[in-house]
């Protein structure tokens, strides 16, 4: 027993020594991730690890503000539309890559042709769906060429990383990434860390934090006893109820819209009433409370955050009436017929819980309520089922684009992926405001699209989630709308 | 005639039940030599009762939400309340109540595993030692090859594809858990096989499946006991880690694993979730390692006969002892 | 001893063609791949490509016979998660795995061996009650909670040890300990019985009488006798780890080894990465298991190897 204890005594020592030559630089920080890259290429994958190391490496032609307003980054000042498919960009002089090479009109059409070029085959296609062409017109100037008036290029370009003509053609490009951004690449040690230093020849306003070291963790559990334990200095997707127990905590409005998807041509969900009674039954508010312990916002009444393209502020949420929703119910005379709610389960967060407090609200409003709660392979299976609707199907909506577009036409849109309605005028409107290149007039089309749709009650719009960091004691940041975790707006105390 | 027959039919009767009583008396007299072995039987006699009137003891259902009442510490906490004795998880549930439930899975699972397993293996051993030959070969081949299988990984990608249910775990776990008994099963055969009374029974003209199951197979019950128990144990620990993994018993159902699992992302402001069950599984693994140990013990003559020894040794000493202190005490 | 070879390589070849099969046929039943490796708004058109790109719109038998061609050249092509081929994200992986097991099994070695012998000196004793007891609580106590339950003392607490992962060598001691104590049980138990067998043996008791000193006495004769028994649960213990019972403690401590690969392959539906996983579990179970008839056959020549 004697040996076992100096043995003990040993490996404390160890441990005690080993521990105090890590990882501490004064203004180095280590943020934990969710996932870990499967590539550093910016240009191929659509993955959220890749994302939030890319976005400090990278720079893209525009960008937006923490509020989400969109500015000029690349770019010397916002696009001008020369035609109705032909935008011009100017770029920024004097900015050069981390190896050298000059960020010009040729490295900006090498990055469009690359990321469109159909054999390169980018998971983020959909982002640049529209553009066919680029090319250059002076060493800045370029012209981007569109399949028609495309409104919102402005807004794709936000999500175009700029990549290194020459470098990006080396076989190990997806492995040493090389852009304009604040940081520079050092090192990627598979399956445990990337390393990123600062640039000290940034051609913005120079960061504050000298490096940063990003760690690939799955389990929020594991992710939390890091930042406990002071190793890491901002975590993402923070549970709600730890925000008192962490040492700081930031939230922030999120992408993230959770709706359930009421079949309007078929079942009992066809009557408008009955549809309108099951946005009635909801009490969104206690959901927000309760199940997010306030980390959320209740819809209003629109696939939309108000930071969003197309937000309707005439439109309010509809309020809880339980007792209006029992006597829509009974007028339309489906009381305690049997209405179809599918949902999946650890997909998103409070996916289940959610879908189960919904459905008990609907219980109380008269229906028999049959909840399917589908392993996430089967689940999309009927999302997708173009034939047979079910009544409710619950889904999470993220949109990165901050513009009704892509939501409108993915779920609101007769025919959309995961659409249960065949509303003409409404896809009539979607399709319109698609090519209307007058701001306006565009906003104006997706104001009456909200409004069309609130008033059919297509949805039940339950609530608007908000993004939660863990933070260290000594970082400072205020969170993005966009949920990019750019190193060069936080601090270190 | 017909009467005194009977008579010794009823006295044979009378004495078959005296043998049995005294065999559980004995039986009680060397648990109460063996302390741990004492514990363990009690333990899993609690246990047992506790899984058979789950729904009698528990306080709630275990499935029952309480949104309300989210993430509540157990009673001697200040914030705690007499209705949830073991405070709540995150979704209001009772924990005491669940941790009660979950007694049902684990022990389902490990006796229908168990069960499963066991009588597939004893039949392949049987068979395979007794018949020999080719068939001998073939299944001893198979059970080589599946030994030499990376059985966890298997296990796992089944019941992913298939999805993990309370069957489908103890499906899984019995196909990759047959093979310890068949072997043993085999061993043991070939070596009784040699005795006397089997050839005998054999000479008489016995069909093989009387000679195994009339001749053979009581005599492997000791052994194949203490092996069910130790797999037993091994089982627990088995659905315990695939539920902990997401991939066995799912979500309405209660589970120990599982309870951990959820309750690893809580363990910084709600312990109680993660270390209660972790302790449910850690005391009934336990106890079933204890009787299994004791088992062994009593079924080994060799090793009785050291305990006796020793607990004669221990007694001698104690009045040895006893001897020399009233002696030094006396003037 | 070459048909002794001859016939291990004969039986190992059918233990991984029988696991590759079952692998092939049981990944084939995973629904759709595509369906969740695209985002959720991909267009149906986009969705074809894909299945196209993976060949999965070929007939299975078509699918099986270019499987099995691509084994033999040791290519199971890229993985649909990582994009990269399989055979490189295993290979990366596997020795951290190895690292893992070697540690955690060695330190398991090298406290249970003393601890048995101790144990063993006295059966019945008050140290060996309390080593067989405790072997018994580390046999009962689940790996997985017990490294939650190191996590919250070592790191979050008292803050002497790093939480996860793998950067530098004392990440490496809560997970090796978590992943040893099992095996540390079991290798005590073990330990203390076959040395209270053979310190009862008549060759110990003539050597003490001899006045062969102690330490060689019971360390050298009486351990070497009891070395086999010992050997083959270490070897046994070896495979569990390589044959994916490391996937619990590489899941609870994000070690990046080939069992958290395993489960994240597994929870994405990337088959092609699962085949390569399995296929190398077992290729190392195999090769594990004719290196250790082989140490056998070196440490007892007596041994009847068929």
């Amino acid at each position: 027993m004697k040996k076992y204890g100096r043995l003990l005594l040993a490996a404390v020592l160890m441990v005690v020594v080993l521990a105090g030559t890590g990882w501490a630089k004064a203004e180095g920080i280590t943020i934990a991730l969710g996932s870990e890259p499967t590539t550093l290429d910016p240009q191929i994958r659509e993955d959220g690890g890749e994302r939030a190391v890319n976005d400090n490496i990278y720079d893209t032609v525009l960008t937006r503000t923490p509020e989400g307003d969109m500015m000029p980054s690349l770019a010397a000042q916002m696009p001008k539309l020369v035609d109705a498919d032909t935008w011009e960009v100017t770029l920024r002089s004097g900015i050069t890559f981390h190896n050298g090479e000059p960020l010009n009109a040729d490295a900006v059409v090498y990055s469009i042709k690359r990321v469109i070029d159909p054999e390169f085959n980018s998971e983020q296609i959909s982002f640049f769906s529209t553009i066919t062409d680029a090319r250059a017109t002076g060493d800045l100037t370029l012209h981007v060429i569109t399949d028609g008036p495309d409104p919102i290029l402005p807004t794709r370009l936000y999500w175009l990383k700029v990549v290194p003509p020459k470098h990006s053609k080396d076989p190990k490009f997806a492995e040493n990434p090389v852009g304009t951004g604040p940081y520079r690449f050092v090192a990627w040690q598979r399956g445990q860390h990337i390393d990123l230093v600062r640039n000290e020849d940034y051609w913005g306003p120079a960061p504050q934090i000298s490096s940063v070291r990003y760690r690939f963790i799955e389990e929020p559990g594991t992710r939390l006893a890091g930042l406990m334990a002071g190793e890491f200095d901002l975590i993402t997707n923070l549970l709600p109820e730890f925000t008192s127990h962490v040492p700081k905590s930031v939230n922030v409005l999120g992408l993230e819209h959770p709706i359930i998807i009421l079949n309007a041509d078929d079942g009992v969900t066809k009557d408008a009433r009955v549809r309108k009674a099951l946005n009635y039954a909801v009490d969104k508010q206690a959901l927000a409370q309760g199940l997010f312990e306030g980390f959320a916002q209740v819809a209003q009444g629109q696939l939309l955050s108000p930071s969003f393209f197309g937000y309707n502020d005439q439109v309010k949420a509809y309020s809880y009436d339980p007792d209006k929703a029992k006597k829509l119910i009974e007028e339309a005379g489906v009381k305690g017929q049997t209405i179809e709610l599918i949902g999946t389960s650890g997909r998103w967060l409070k996916d289940r819980d959610l879908v189960e407090a919904v459905a008990d609200f609907w219980k109380k409003a008269g229906l028999d309520v049959k909840v399917r709660i589908f392993e996430f392979n089967e689940y999309l299976n009927r999302l997708f089922d173009r034939k047979t609707r079910a009544d409710g199907i619950f889904v999470v909506s993220s949109n990165e684009l901050l513009d009704a577009d892509k939501s409108f036409s993915a779920y609101y849109k007769a025919g959309g992926i995961g659409s249960s309605n065949t509303d003409e005028t409404l896809a009539g409107l979607i399709d319109a405001a698609r090519s209307e290149t007058d701001e306006k007039k565009r906003e104006n089309l997706y104001h009456q699209a909200v409004q069309l749709a609130y008033d059919q009650a297509y949805f039940v719009w339950l609530l608007n989630i908000e993004d939660i960091y863990g933070l260290s004691a000594r970082l400072e940041w205020p969170g993005r709308v966009d949920a990019r975790l750019l190193v060069r707006e936080m601090q270190v105390r | 005639m017909s009467q005194t027959n009977a008579d010794s039919l009823e006295q044979a009767l009378e004495q078959h039940r005296h043998e049995w009583v005294e065999k559980l008396f004995e039986l009680g007299r060397e648990l109460k030599r063996d302390k741990a072995g004492l514990v363990g039987v009690m333990l899993i006699t609690a246990l047992v009762l506790m899984a058979v009137f789950a729904p009698y003891i528990a306080p709630h259902d275990p499935t029952d939400q309480d949104l309300t009442a989210r993430l509540a510490p157990p009673v001697w906490y200040e914030k705690g309340t007499l209705k949830h004795i073991l405070g709540t998880d995150h979704l209001g549930r009772d924990v005491l109540s669940r941790t009660i439930h979950g007694a049902r899975v684990s022990l389902w699972v490990g006796a229908a595993v168990v069960l499963l397993a066991g009588g597939f293996g004893v039949v392949m051993g049987l068979m395979a030692g007794y018949l020999g030959g080719r068939t001998d070969a073939f299944v001893m081949r198979w059970v080589d090859t599946q030994v030499a299988f990376p059985g966890l990984l298997l296990a796992l990608i089944i019941l992913a594809v298939i999805g993990p249910s309370l069957t489908t775990v103890v499906v899984v776990l019995a196909l990759n858990g047959w093979m310890v008994y068949g072997r043993m099963t085999r061993s043991a055969v070939l070596s009784i096989r040699q005795s006397p009374y089997v050839e005998a029974a054999e000479v008489v003209g016995c069909r093989w499946p009387r000679v195994i199951f009339r001749h053979i197979l009581p005599n492997l019950t000791s052994p194949l006991l203490t092996l069910g128990i130790l797999e037993f144990a091994r089982i627990v620990l088995a659905e315990a880690a695939l539920s902990f993994l997401g991939l066995g018993i799912q979500p309405p159902a209660t589970s120990w694993g599982l309870d951990v699992a959820m309750g690893k992302n809580y363990m910084f402001m709600a312990w109680w979730l993660v270390t209660i069950p972790g302790c449910a599984i850690a005391v009934t693994v336990l106890a079933i390692n204890l009787v299994a140990s004791w088992l062994r013990l009593i079924s080994d003559p060799q090793e009785r006969e050291k305990q006796f020894a020793r607990h004669m040794a221990g007694a001698m000493r104690k009045k040895m002892h006893a001897t020399i202190k009233k002696e030094l005490e006396a003037p | 001893m070459g048909r002794f070879i001859y016939r291990r390589l004969i039986h190992g070849l059918i233990v991984i063609m029988g696991v590759t099969i079952i692998v092939f046929v049981v990944t084939r039943m995973v629904g759709d791949p595509v369906q969740v490796m695209l985002p959720l708004e991909s267009t149906l058109e986009q969705r074809a490509a894909f299945e196209k790109k993976l060949g999965l719109d070929r007939p299975i038998h078509i699918q099986f016979v270019d499987f099995m061609a691509n084994i033999v050249r040791l290519d199971f092509g890229e993985s649909l998660w990582q994009k990269r081929p399989a055979m490189d994200i295993v290979f990366e992986k596997l020795p951290m795995t190895i690292l893992l097991t070697a540690v955690g099994i060695g330190f398991a070695c090298v406290v249970a061996i003393p601890m048995g012998i101790i144990a063993a000196l006295r059966p019945g004793g008050v140290v060996d009650r309390i080593t067989v007891f405790v072997s018994l609580l580390g046999l009962s106590v689940p790996q997985f909670w017990l490294g939650l339950l190191f996590i919250v003392l070592f790191a979050v607490q008292f803050k002497i040890l790093p939480t996860s992962g793998a950067a530098t060598p004392a990440h490496i001691i809560m997970p090796a300990l978590t992943m040893g104590l099992p095996t540390l049980a079991r290798l005590v138990m073990l330990v203390r019985s076959s040395m209270i067998d053979e310190l009862n043996q008549q060759y110990v008791k003539t050597s003490f009488a001899k006045g062969l000193p102690f330490v060689r006495v019971v360390g050298i004769h009486a351990l070497r006798n009891a070395g086999l028994p010992i050997m083959t649960l270490v070897g046994w213990e070896v495979i569990r780890s390589l044959a994916g019972y490391s996937v619990v403690v590489e899941t609870v401590f994000a070690w990046p080894g080939i069992g958290l690969t395993a489960i994240q392959a597994i929870e994405r539906d990337d088959l092609i990465l699962i085949q390569a996983i399995v296929f190398t579990a077992a290729v190392c179970v195999v090769v594990i298991n004719i290196f250790m008839d082989f140490v056998y056959k070196l440490i007892d020549p007596r041994l009847k190897l068929t």
